[in-house]
């Protein structure tokens, strides 16, 4: 499998409080990974790393095997889209201008965007399932719209990786399912790789290819939905009991023994 | 429509309106005689009033609204609330002591060919910016309680320190910067109207420069970094414009309130809210808004004339009591 981002000893901190330390990770293209982790293990710290909005001080993130710090701004935003757990909308934009901030790496400073992007951006609408709320300003259409149209935006910035902070943690189980479902259709179709920190262990068992925990920092386990999610991890990563179960083939998790 | 189409039809627009305005208050006034005579210099009392007073006042009337309005919608963009603007943050305050204090201490005189009065409106102006800002923002998010709270508490502070000059100053003194706080644009000649324009032009090109960034800005820091904006720069580059051309017109006008808030909001309001269209357009309509309230001010009870701060801080006063009331359902955090 093709790699795409790489970690290589990567490490940070926030002024003295060390975030993350010794991370090594390899991402292939097409494949979905779940990040879990209790509240401040360092899940998003980890995202914004690979993206590129926060530089390692330890180590290197390497997008195809070139440090990520050496790649300028506007060429990341081409191959890495960015979807946070709950985004901002400082000002009412209608849903099709929000989708088509995504082509801002691609459109000169004093340019406006051309028919071509526009038709881009419907597109991703259709992909996604919002093409009703084309006229509909951001803030008045509901949160998991808003999280959809997200992803629409993400999309029409053609990259080849989606980084997503817990997308579908304030929504309810139908859109929870609707976006992993659009998230596991972009892996099988367009190849996209998916990495998504998330809190949502039931979700994660079914939808991802593969886990990683993370515990104060550090990489506790990495590996195959299977073989990582077991009762005694879980319970170790989040201080909690959980118990893990296989029942027709499917996994359950449950609190307590 | 597009995006493309509606900027080139709304600035159109703006254009023509600035254009009727400008030529309406460059002949309306107390001494009227025919328009050839005043253009030509026919009648050459008419001609000097013409060429000496009212085309430089349309043209700092339009300078003035113009990077009032401007940088309004800039600031708003980058506190990313409405509510911003020069006068609410007490920008406006920080440039009027600023100017003050080079008046009364006499440095006055120039500096390098630049009035040290512009260069102490513009340095308190971008202090003052500094400091509300970084009180404002919690966690990434510009809380409005905390922002106009400090915007408040920024001019309080300001009119007591130049009170305090006030009262040591003498009676023409005062009386002087008294007449300058009520905001006008009593001015004759073009020198102040080079002087200003040579600090508004490189400002006001900057901000509209990053109208793009300004409108990912509005997706939150961290989206607008993953499309590509370099967030602290533009947030550096947004200081620095605005306190460079609102302290400049501030250090010849005084303190003109309410225009950077209500124009940017009437095209948010007809417009939409993409920065690309609301910056430009906020400029021209700005322009067009001062020239006129300044034909007011000066015909309203002729020969009398009012300072035109007056009128746009009572018009202005006016909307956001309006702009209160309706968003009383909504919550304004």
């Amino acid at each position: 499998m093709e790699t795409i981002i790489e970690c290589h000893e990567v490490g940070f901190s926030y002024g003295p409080r060390r975030i993350l330390g010794g991370i090594n990770l390899s991402f292939g293209k097409g494949s979905m990974h779940g990040i879990l982790g209790a509240n401040g293990a360092g899940k998003s710290t980890l995202l914004k790393l690979m993206t590129g909005a926060l530089k390692p001080e330890a180590g290197e993130v390497l997008y195809r095997e070139k440090p990520l710090r050496s790649i300028g701004r506007r060429e990341i935003a081409r191959r890495i889209a960015y979807i946070p757990q709950d985004p901002v909308f400082a000002f009412p934009f209608s849903v099709t201008e929000v989708i088509l901030m995504g082509r801002a790496p691609y459109i000169g400073r004093f340019e406006f965007e051309r028919e071509s992007d526009l038709e881009m951006a419907r597109e991703a609408m259709k992909t996604v399932g919002i093409s009703h709320l084309e006229k509909r300003l951001i803030s008045e259409i509901s949160s998991g719209e808003r999280q959809l149209a997200s992803i629409a935006r993400a999309l029409v910035q053609e990259p080849e990786v989606m980084i997503l902070d817990e997308p579908a943690t304030f929504l309810d189980i139908r859109h929870r399912s609707e976006i992993m479902n659009i998230l596991r259709k972009l892996r099988d179709e367009r190849g996209i790789l998916i990495i998504a920190a998330t809190h949502d262990i039931f979700g994660a068992l079914f939808y991802f290819d593969d886990i990683v925990m993370l515990k104060e920092g550090r990489i506790f386990a990495e590996g195959g939905v299977e073989e990582v999610v077991t009762g005694e991890n879980l319970s170790a990563l989040y201080g909690t009991e959980v118990a893990v179960k296989k029942e027709d083939g499917k996994l359950f998790v449950y609190p307590g023994e | 429509m597009p995006a493309k189409k509606k900027f080139i039809a709304a600035v159109s627009i703006l254009i023509v309106l600035w254009i009727v305005t400008a030529f309406a208050s460059v002949f309306s006034g107390i001494y009227d005689a025919g328009i050839v005579e005043t253009v030509t210099g026919g009648d050459s009392l008419a001609s000097t009033i013409f060429y000496k007073i009212r085309v430089p006042r349309v043209l700092m009337a339009t300078l003035a609204g113009g990077t009032f309005a401007i940088c309004g919608a800039a600031l708003q963009a980058l506190f990313r609330n409405p509510l911003a603007s020069p006068f609410t943050l007490g920008i406006s305050g920080g440039a009027s002591l600023g100017a003050i204090i080079a008046m009364r201490t006499g440095l006055a005189a120039g500096f390098l060919g630049f009035s040290v009065v512009t260069i102490f409106a513009f340095v308190f102006s971008l202090l003052t910016m500094l400091f509300v800002y970084s009180v404002s923002r919690v966690g990434g998010i510009v809380a409005t309680g905390r922002l106009l709270l400090a915007g408040v508490v920024m001019n309080f502070l300001y009119s007591a320190f130049i009170l305090f000059v006030q009262f040591f100053s003498n009676f023409t003194e005062s009386l002087q910067t008294m007449r300058w706080i009520m905001g006008s644009l009593d001015i004759v000649g073009y020198g102040e109207v080079w002087k200003t324009f040579l600090f508004v032009l490189p400002g006001g090109l900057l901000l509209l420069s990053m109208t793009k960034e300004m409108n990912l800005f509005g997706l939150g820091d961290d989206v607008a970094s993953s499309l590509g904006v370099d967030v602290k720069k533009m947030e550096r580059q947004i200081y620095f414009a605005t306190s460079l051309s609102a302290g400049a017109v501030i250090s010849v006008t005084g303190p003109i309130g309410f225009v950077g808030l209500i124009i940017p909001h009437i095209l948010r309001m007809i417009l939409g809210v993409d920065n690309r269209i609301v910056l430009p357009c906020s400029f021209l309509l700005g322009a067009s808004f001062l020239t006129l309230a300044d034909t007011v001010s000066r015909t309203l009870i002729s020969p009398v004339e009012i300072p035109v701060g007056i009128i746009t801080a009572s018009i202005g006063g006016l909307f956001f009591l309006w702009l209160l009331i309706r968003t009383k359902k909504e919550v304004i955090v």
